[in-house]
């Protein structure tokens, strides 16, 4: 068992095979995302009941949720990528580092633009200095200097660890996140799906979040397959492998 | 693993530890200033009439919300059920203040103590509860204090 697994992750580490792999996986993670998107929307914004204080706006949950959850999972496997990168120097786990930080700073930053146009018409604010707010915005940073720091190296392998080493002592701000609203008292409300007693939500408002959150799991898959593909393919345009498929692709 | 790998890890293992250890530090350094608002109960040792901005939070005490003759300003106390802090603000209120509600206050104290309120917000709890169930529900979860001022003051919260 754990043989196997060892091979996975080996075969994984190469590009090659894992341009085979992802390949496979990229329709059936389109096709999952998809439905579940389609169908959590639906139940969220038309058949969820609304809420008694906040009546229809509470329903930017089923985006702001989800995103700044996506936003905090992202980076964590950056993080782990970027660690498996500098010790056992993988070449795809650096590939997979870097091509997520885009993914991952377009969620947060749909998670503070959300969570904005609530705050508006609830809180009665765009924008208040306040702990979970502040670290939400500073992870956006972290995601835009891994972006620059990588692109501001020529050499490739410089750069992988540069941004790599960035990443890990960023990860630091992540539990920030998550315990900001209890660490300190803030205007931004503690969890309502993971709290001690359970969810602080019906369950007709709870299942379609949970599954909006899933679909946008499978949307980061999908979205980082693609990209992480065309990057291995475009580091690795030397290789025969690679030369091998493009004159398969010009044969048809 | 091989010995350089291992070293790799290492040092991983080592930015980490000292990152969170340089955080820790430094949060818990400036944990006054992190807190967004002042508790009530603390209010008392700041000097009426300071020049100082502050922030408080607190429940709206059913029944003391009075609205000026200008139609514009209030005042209200703010309540953690042991300490009272009355509340004047000129303004437009956010859509979920109402009596019984979490608000946070921002502005200085006058002579008397009360805060002159330059911005108001309504703090959001984590519980959501849809319209039809939101009375048999919110009865069951209702907070023992806000129970307690309810019956002190009038029976149901208006909506500003």
């Amino acid at each position: 068992m754990w043989q196997a697994i060892k091979n996975f992750y080996h075969r994984m580490g190469t590009p090659r095979e894992f341009y085979r792999i992802a390949g496979y996986w990229i329709p059936i993670f389109g096709v999952c995302f998809a439905v579940l998107f389609i169908v959590g929307a639906y139940l969220g914004l038309v058949v969820a009941p609304a809420d008694y204080q906040q009546g229809d706006s509470f329903r930017i949950i089923y985006v702001h949720v989800p995103a700044a959850w996506m936003s905090l999972f992202v980076y964590v496997v950056m993080a782990f990528a970027g660690a498996i990168g500098l010790i056992w120097r993988m070449k795809m786990a650096f590939i997979v580092m870097i091509t997520s930080a885009s993914i991952g700073a377009t969620f947060t930053f749909i998670a503070l633009a959300t969570g904005s146009l609530w705050g508006k018409p609830t809180w009665g604010t765009w924008w208040q200095w306040e702990a979970r707010l502040t670290s939400e915005l500073v992870l956006l940073f972290l995601y835009i200097g891994i972006m620059v720091l990588y692109s501001a190296f020529t050499e490739r392998k410089t750069a992988e660890k540069a941004a790599a080493i960035l990443c890990i002592v960023g990860v630091i701000n992540i539990p920030i996140i998550h315990y900001s609203v209890e660490w300190w008292n803030s205007l931004h409300q503690g969890s309502t799906v993971i709290r001690e007693g359970g969810p602080a939500m019906p369950a007709s408002m709870l299942t379609p979040l949970l599954l909006m959150a899933l679909s946008f799991q499978f949307f980061y898959g999908w979205l980082l397959f693609i990209k992480a593909r065309t990057q291995a393919l475009t580091q690795e345009q030397g290789s025969s492998w690679v030369k091998q498929i493009i004159e398969s692709k010009q044969v048809k | 693993m091989t010995p350089k790998q291992k070293n790799r890890l290492f040092v991983v293992l080592a930015i980490i530890v000292g990152v969170s250890i340089a955080t820790a530090l430094g949060l818990t350094a400036f944990k006054e200033n992190i807190r967004f608002f002042v508790e009530l109960k603390d209010v008392d040792a700041i000097e009426a009439g300071s020049s100082g901005q502050y922030r408080i939070a607190g429940i709206v005490k059913p029944g003391s919300v009075k609205k000026q003759a200008d139609n514009i300003s209030y005042q209200f106390v703010l309540t953690d059920c042991k300490a009272d802090v009355s509340v004047f603000y000129t303004g437009q209120l956010p859509d979920l203040f109402r009596e019984g509600q979490t608000i946070v206050a921002n502005g200085k104290f006058d002579t008397n103590k009360i805060m002159q309120a330059s911005e108001v917000l309504a703090k959001h709890d984590e519980n959501y509860v849809p319209s039809e169930t939101a009375s048999t529900i919110m009865e069951q979860q209702a907070n023992v204090c806000i129970d307690q001022l309810n019956k002190a003051g009038t029976a149901d919260s208006k909506t500003y």
